[in-house]
């Protein structure tokens, strides 16, 4: 039995965010109320600073596969950690000064921190079982945040769907884990390439077990038809855990999913194209045609998000560079968008004490002209105008989808994006309705933070557009770093 | 200077809709940025060198690489075509912001500002040398126009906003898949890469002929156009017809046809098919109309569709007439639908059947209002009928049959704008009219009076518009020496 080197540096990022976490939850205990609210905001945000400082460290050295090959440490990986830090940043700037986290600060932010940790592995994750203990740490957190207003029986109705609907899309993971295992004798994604290389490529275990492990992946994508949970949880999550979740959790899952799919299952890559285009184009379908009948802006995002899955993972299904390189300009961009959308959702939220309708922003573009156009932007650029993020990455994932002569992709993502057109603009018809007087209301402590992190990532959803080659020029290292 | 083009009405417009300065302060600034546009313009037209070619060209690297090796070029330059196109969209911005001045619309800062970021855009269509740059510019169009054609306007505006969306985005999507496709296959977005090494793709062409036609619009895809030209502020109207209805036939020119050049001669039937239907039905559906924005709105498919038709008869008499028809058009249907919103602000209305006697003691206006009838109708020895002939005779050139047709529906722009005059200025005094409407002021003549000083241009000296095209159009066959008449 030999014992395995460990490497401190690989899991430095999962080491700090735990590491505060747990110090919060001990000592924080001590302080009242308020304090401890606002110590462990800043503590997380100075964690998490550092853990996207520490990923960045290592951003352009040579792949490796510590622990035993159960991590890969690589570009890819860390461009999806640092994604995912940089979008909890954001979420605690959302959640300074909400209301019903008065009693329970310290909490909320040690379970971001956990919810982080577990993301962040995940995203290096190289083995089956570090991929299920992360996914689990990043869910457990993640179902009590949904779930953290306790008084509010949309919170805890949504955080209770998202446990059973998660759990079910972890144990399709699980048991396609298992099965894969069953066929190759490794829980290694490398060493699983290696060991399906000798036999069959299409063996009925190995298929019944990609398959398996596609479905927990569209599950935790919150692509259709595995979605059923996204309206619920999203709707009923305060808003910046919402914000939180469409971001991270969409990259993790995503990253993840590129990454399994690449390392371990290459020679089956006709079968699981054939499997992901059937899961894009239900989720096309479903998310768009059902987020046309929302009233409530956040159940429209949230089936928005569940159309947007089918662009990424048309990214995923090109099996490319290029793909790859789309998927994180894309996720990049996604990130910023859904953030700055959210994040400007929860101020007309905490305006009005109540869910936001489409039909609450009438004229209130008027009232906070710069919130406005921050919203403006971020809906054009969901809906894919150019010169926004959103455009170049559409024309990015589609370029991908033709590279890998998968034009009906492109075609089914562009009537998508059509349909897609009709709720989007319905947001800053709203904004811009003259006819209608949105009164001046106070939208409370911390809206000055709240707003001028919605208004930075509704700003980086258009920058994006208009400058991108810095980040795909960090997107081409990580995808050489997988390839 | 064509980087200067396009980013001048950019900074004016953010200038213009940040600054929080006095109403009279905000149009005066908007006004001398679309001067200064305009004065850049004539600038670039003094020294562009009619020998042709792409001038004022700037060329740098965008975003490296853009999918498989694909680079993504910010390149920008003016052919002779982008050139009068650019001076055109000036031209029409700067007189619809004197007209908005005069009319005084609410929200003016807001309003101005998006004038002038619809301008930005046009230039950057009209200059684009690379696809992707050419696709964001033909979309960042449409952003200032849903703003200003649903938030200023008639009752109806918001309807009228959503069936252009609809239609607009339809086009536009489907082309951008097309740039995608050639792109990726071609590995480059260069136009002039892509024109040397043509695609054979019937879906392709279809994609971008769609989205341009859509613009234009040919029949039968301008459902959207009544209720647009209507609902909106005549501003807005003027530039829908005249100056962005041409950003569809120059995709056309520019694109759909240089890019496919075999299969848009293939299918080149079905566009003048097409076109001569528009020209037959627009005319006629004018001469029915009970307004006079509804006049000038048909007559604008029937003018677009004779455009297409000059693009579609494959020779350079035809392209040639197309494009002179596309500057003509474009300076007299901004003056029409600008004097449609001056007549509008005396009477409220512009129905036919509360309007009439205008010519009664209002001399300058009722000779402004049949200068621009004269025009349209494209009476022998104005410029329109220069350009209308050429058309006419590539048209006869590709077919006598089809010159015959074209010829008869061309009469029929003289039906209806010689009713759309006499409604107005002639017959019996609307009930809106009364001896005190005014004449036309002194600001109102300072916009006229340049666009008919420029209409006049054209007319003595249309050469110096062809001389400086005739070396654009490339895929029309070989460019024989047009004659100068």
């Amino acid at each position: 039995m030999t014992t395995i080197p460990v490497s401190f540096s690989a899991i430095g990022p999962e080491i700090i965010l735990l590491g505060t976490a747990a110090v919060l939850l001990v000592f924080a205990i001590f302080l009242p109320d308020e304090p401890a609210r606002r110590l462990s905001a800043g503590a997380t945000v100075i964690a998490l600073a550092a853990a996207t400082a520490f990923a960045a460290s290592q951003f352009h050295d040579h792949a490796r596969a510590p622990f035993d090959h159960t991590l890969r440490i690589d570009a890819f990986g860390q461009s999806g950690r640092m994604l995912i830090f940089v979008a909890a940043i954001i979420a605690v700037a959302f959640s300074w000064g909400m209301g019903h986290l008065r009693e329970r600060g310290v909490e909320y932010h040690a379970l971001l921190l956990t919810a982080t940790a577990g993301m962040s592995l995940l995203c290096v994750a190289n083995s089956f079982v570090t991929a299920f203990v992360a996914l689990e740490l990043f869910s457990l957190a993640l179902y009590v945040l949904v779930a953290i207003e306790t008084d509010d029986l949309l919170s805890l109705e949504g955080g209770l769907k998202y446990l059973i609907i998660g759990s079910v899309g972890a144990a399709f993971l699980l048991y396609g884990a298992a099965l894969t295992y069953g066929a190759s004798g490794q829980l290694e994604f490398d060493r699983i390439r290696a060991g399906l290389a000798a036999g069959d490529h299409h063996d009925v275990l190995v298929l019944m077990g990609l398959t398996m492990v596609v479905v927990g992946l569209g599950f935790k994508a919150n692509a259709a038809p595995f979605h059923m949970w996204t309206p619920d949880a999203y709707e009923g999550a305060p808003t910046p855990v919402t914000a939180f979740m469409s971001a991270a959790t969409k990259v993790v899952a995503l990253v993840f999913a590129l990454r399994v799919l690449v390392t371990a299952f290459p020679r089956q890559s006709d079968v699981w194209q054939i499997g992901l285009a059937g899961i894009i184009i239900a989720s096309f379908v479903v998310g768009n045609l059902a987020a046309l009948r929302q009233a409530n802006v956040k159940r429209m995002l949230a089936y928005s998000t569940v159309g947007h899955s089918g662009f990424l993972l048309t990214a995923v299904a090109a099996h490319s560079a290029l793909g790859t390189r789309a998927l994180l300009y894309y996720l990049t961009v996604y990130g910023a968008m859904n953030l700055g959308a959210f994040g400007i959702v929860a101020v007309r939220e905490r305006e009005l004490g109540r869910p936001v309708l489409i039909s609450d922003f009438a004229g209130w573009g008027y009232r906070r002209p710069l919130l406005g156009i921050g919203m403006l932007i971020c809906m054009l650029s969901l809906a894919g105008f150019p010169p926004t993020g959103g455009f170049l990455g559409k024309l990015y994932v589609f370029s991908a989808a033709v590279d890998n002569d998968q034009t009906y992709l492109a075609v089914a993502g562009v009537i998508a994006t059509m349909v897609g057109l009709v709720y989007y603009l319905r947001v800053p018809f709203a904004l811009y309705d003259g006819d209608a007087e949105a009164p001046a209301v106070s939208a409370g402590p911390g809206f000055t933070l709240i707003a001028g992190a919605a208004g930075i990532a509704s700003v980086l959803a258009l920058v994006l557009g208009i400058i991108p080659t810095p980040i795909i020029d960090l997107a081409r290292t990580a995808s050489n770093s997988l390839f | 200077m064509t980087t200067a083009l396009i980013f001048l009405p950019l900074a004016g417009a953010l200038i213009v809709g940040l600054l929080p300065l006095q109403r009279r302060a905000t149009e005066w600034l908007a006004l001398a940025v679309a001067l200064a546009e305009t004065v850049l313009g004539a600038i670039a037209l003094i020294g562009f060198n009619t020998g042709g070619g792409i001038q004022y060209v700037q060329n740098t690297r965008w975003i490296s690489d853009f999918g498989a090796g694909v680079p993504i070029r910010y390149h920008v330059g003016m052919t002779g075509l982008s050139l009068f196109m650019v001076l055109l969209s000036a031209v029409g911005i700067a007189a619809a912001i004197g007209a908005a001045m005069i009319a005084g619309r609410d929200r003016s800062r807001a309003y101005l500002a998006l004038l002038l970021l619809l301008e930005s855009a046009l230039v950057l269509l009209f200059t684009a040398q690379e696809l992707v740059l050419f696709y964001v510019g033909w979309e960042a169009m449409m952003i200032p126009l849903y703003v200003l054609m649903g938030q200023w306007g008639g009752e109806g505006r918001r309807r009228a906003t959503f069936q252009f969306v609809v239609y607009t985005l339809v086009g536009s999507l489907l082309m951008l898949v097309a740039v995608a496709v050639l792109g990726v296959t071609a590995h480059t977005f260069e136009l002039s890469a892509l024109t040397a090494h043509p695609h054979e793709s019937t879906w392709l062409f279809l994609a971008f002929a769609a989205a341009f036609c859509i613009k234009a619009p040919l029949f039968p895809l301008h459902g959207w156009l009544p209720s647009a030209y209507r609902e909106s502020t005549p501003e807005v109207t003027a530039l829908l017809s005249g100056v962005i209805s041409k950003a569809g036939a120059y995709g056309l020119i520019v694109f759909a046809v240089p890019l496919f050049p075999s299969v848009a001669h293939d299918w080149r039937w079905v566009f003048l098919g097409l076109g001569l239907a528009g020209l037959l039905y627009g005319a006629i559906v004018a001469f029915r109309q009970p307004d006079a924005r509804g006049v000038v709105a048909y007559s604008s498919l029937s003018q677009m569709s004779l455009i297409v038709i000059g693009i579609f008869a494959f020779n350079s008499n035809g392209v040639t007439g197309a494009i002179l028809q596309m500057v003509n058009h474009g300076v007299v249907s901004v003056a029409a639908f600008l004097l449609i919103g001056l007549v509008e602000l005396r009477a409220g209305s512009d129905r036919f059947r509360v309007l009439g006697g205008l010519a009664n003691g209002r001399p300058v206006m009722s000779t402004v209002l049949l200068i621009a009838a004269l025009w349209a109708l494209a009476v022998p020895g104005s410029g329109i009928f220069v350009s209308e002939l050429y058309i006419l005779i590539g048209a006869f050139q590709q077919q006598a049959v089809l010159g015959g047709v074209a010829a008869c529906g061309i009469v029929l722009a003289a039906m209806y704008m010689l009713r759309w005059y006499s409604e107005l200025a002639h017959e019996q005094d609307g009930e809106t009219v009364s001896a005190e409407t005014p004449d036309l002021r002194v600001g109102e003549l300072a916009i006229a009076v340049p666009l008919i000083l420029i209409l006049f241009a054209i007319t003595a000296y249309p050469w110096g518009v062809m001389q400086r095209v005739t070396t654009s159009q490339v895929a029309f066959d070989t460019p024989s020496k047009v004659q100068q008449l």
